[in-house]
């Protein structure tokens, strides 16, 4: 039973939060709401007892995009966040459509009840487990994402200031 | 929610929420006396018992200042962002004190509640720590934001630019201990520890613990890292526009987190609770735990009354090109030590490969601060002298 | 808590997330409309790694840790290319960086 509620509370949380972050005009306020956002899926995920995950998801996410997302909006917008302009992009309606179209979409098999698994097995994966099977099964995958994270690195350092280095190093010259 | 989920909650939170703000308060009245004699000065002497000539050595200086600061009135700037300005404290404080349940405190009455609401019984204890005490990044944004002034905006954007900049090393310094305990359970890397087992001890143990130390003074924005409130240049940097209780609420949430991180120090590296007469009187441990807590708090204090502040420049510099590849390189000096003890068990090769880490260590800390050094040359004035 | 409920949020959360990168033309908002659609999938990940007969067979949650570390290489790509997008254009708003269509 309290699963139940709170399983609800942190849905309404998350699904709030998500409409905030996404229609609110000022954009750190938006982030915020996305952080409220992660943190309730994060609580989710404590729920569905993926304990580890729900860690991860706080550092990357909150600790990690959040930030890099707020430095963003403070480089590229004016400081008090607001977005001055009109905020819906031309063809919006379009964008509804398909949006509420596609939820449609994905909630027919719901509502055709498709016979889903109703129980869970109680069980509590440890972090030694998850260490083993991502090393067994899945190595090659940790070893793409190491370099793939790697090339972003770069990538990222490159897109960010590699043009305007050689304005400067012209500059200097 | 049964009575006994209730009780035991209670007696989780409550040892925790009475302890460490009244240590908060002592520390306070610490850092002022010491301060004070590192610069000759004599320090809060005057408040002791009210109505009375007792001075007790000004130890009623905290109760003092707490009872100022409620009465004193609450400034919001016109053009600030009420709500968020509201929040920033709060949302300091919390993650602070939330971090503090993942120190393995073993109070003597744990023994009376189910492991359940241990938090640092966790599988993961030592994620949730820096996960929940990255959200501290937040507030001082959210603070340096809200208030609507440049030099609060600076001094947050600093104190934000710092804390994700430190927070690798802090992690990568850990990762050193996880790999050495096998585990991310608090409570298990403070047993490995038992019987003066400590991390510290080892060399790489050593290196990370110096690393670990000096990250986490970046992390709470203490001397000689204090830049984001550097109040020659930026006033005080992030809570500029903050007064009365919500200046205190930040001021609290630094010092809990400054005890959190040293709680962290002291699980990791300074074996926990370990300590002598243990098998006489077990809760000792708490009191051990505290002791070395205090012992790293009164070396942040010290530090402050010495060092001088970091420029900019030399805080990132330092951050990326010194303490991330030594403790890169540590975690690898460390992972071979390891492979190199348990393929050739004895004391030889134990003895080999700490000589190796130690003069690895040496070497690499010598070169990589030669690299580092910041190219910034003296200022140049336009037009002055 | 069944499974019914939590793809439902999922699904709703996703479309949150298409709604956004869909109708906001701010470029920020944009990338971050797209991690509330990677972050509804993690969802699914994780409920249907709950809800399966095997949950010893961690899939799921490494799923999911993958995603996350994806995610995070995406956004910082992803912020890199608007900053600079904005160092040269001085606006991050997707309608007026058209310069590619034909006038």
């Amino acid at each position: 039973m309290t699963q139940e509620i709170t399983f609800w509370v942190l849905a309404v949380i998350a699904v709030l939060g998500a409409l905030v972050a996404v229609r609110r005009r000022n954009l750190i306020h938006g982030v915020f709401a996305l952080m409220i956002f992660f943190a309730a899926l994060a609580g989710l995920f404590l729920l569905l007892l993926a304990e580890f995950i729900a860690a991860v998801q706080i550092l990357v996410y909150i600790g990690a995009v959040g930030i890099l997302l707020l430095f963003a909006i403070m480089l590229t917008e004016r400081v008090t966040g607001d977005d001055a302009r009109d905020i819906t992009s031309r063809g919006s309606f379009w964008g509804w459509v398909a949006a509420l179209a596609v939820l449609v979409f994905l909630l027919l098999p719901a509502i055709q009840s498709a016979d889903l698994p109703q129980t869970t097995e109680p069980y509590n994966p440890s972090v030694k487990a998850l260490g083993q099977q991502m090393m067994n099964p899945y190595v090659v995958t940790l070893e793409v994402l190491a370099l793939l994270l790697t090339a972003a690195l770069i990538g990222a350092v490159a897109a960010s200031q590699g043009g305007e280095k050689k304005k400067e190093d012209a500059d200097d010259a | 929610m049964s009575l006994e989920l209730i009780k035991d909650i209670l007696l989780a939170t409550v040892p925790l929420l009475v302890i460490f703000p009244s240590l908060f308060a002592f520390t306070t009245w610490m850092e002022r006396k010491a301060l004070a004699r590192i610069q000759n000065r004599i320090g809060p002497n005057k408040i002791g018992i009210p109505c009375t000539r007792i001075g007790l050595f000004g130890l009623g200086q905290p109760a003092a200042d707490g009872i100022k600061m409620i009465f004193k009135e609450d400034i919001v700037p016109r053009g600030a962002d009420k709500l968020f300005h509201l929040l920033a404290p709060i949302l300091a404080l919390i993650p602070a004190m939330l971090i503090l349940c993942f120190l393995p405190l073993e109070f003597p009455w744990g023994k009376f509640m189910s492991g359940q609401v241990q938090a640092f019984l966790l599988d993961s204890a030592v994620i949730f720590f820096f996960a929940i005490s990255g959200l501290a990044t937040l507030a001082i944004f959210m603070a340096g934001w809200a208030s609507r002034n440049k030099y609060s905006l600076l001094g947050g954007m600093r104190a934000v630019a710092q804390m994700v900049s430190y927070e690798i090393p802090l992690v990568l310094s850990a990762v050193v201990v996880v790999m050495m305990a096998g585990s991310l359970n608090a409570k298990e890397i403070a047993d490995v520890q038992t019987g003066f087992n400590w991390f510290v001890l080892t060399p790489w143990g050593l290196a990370a613990f110096i690393v670990f130390f000096v990250a986490a003074l970046a992390e709470t924005n203490r001397s000689p890292f204090d830049l984001p409130e550097a109040e020659s240049e930026i006033i005080a940097g992030y809570f500029t526009e903050y007064s009365g209780f919500k200046f205190a609420l930040f001021f609290l949430g630094e010092y809990i987190a400054m005890f959190a991180i040293s709680g962290l120090a002291v699980t990791l590296f300074l074996g926990a609770g370990d300590g002598p007469f243990l098998a006489v009187a077990p809760w000792l441990s708490v009191v051990w735990f505290i002791a070395k807590i205090f012992g790293l708090i009164a070396v942040m204090i010290w530090l402050r009354g010495t060092l001088p502040r970091l420029r900019v420049d030399q805080l990132m510099a330092f951050a990326w090109k010194f303490l991330l590849p030594l403790s890169i390189f540590n975690i690898l000096l460390a992972g071979m030590s390891h492979h190199v003890t348990v393929a050739y068990p004895g004391t030889t090769a134990q003895v080999v490969t700490w000589t190796v880490s130690l003069v690895g260590m040496y070497v690499m800390a010598k070169g990589l601060d030669k690299i580092s050094r910041s190219t910034a040359k003296p200022r140049e004035y336009l037009y002055a002298e | 808590m069944t499974l019914e409920n939590c793809l439902i949020l999922g699904a709703v959360l996703f479309c949150i997330g298409l709604l956004g990168a869909l109708t906001r033309r701010n470029a920020v908002v944009v990338l971050f409309s797209i991690e509330i659609m990677l972050n509804a999938a993690n969802l699914n990940f994780i409920a249907f790694w709950r809800f399966s007969d095997n949950p010893a067979v961690l899939n799921g949650p490494l799923f999911t840790l993958f995603t996350i570390a994806v995610a995070a290489a995406e956004v910082a790509v992803g912020l890199a290319l608007v900053i600079a997008v904005y160092r040269h254009f001085k606006t991050v708003d997707l309608e007026q960086l058209d310069t590619l269509k034909e006038e």
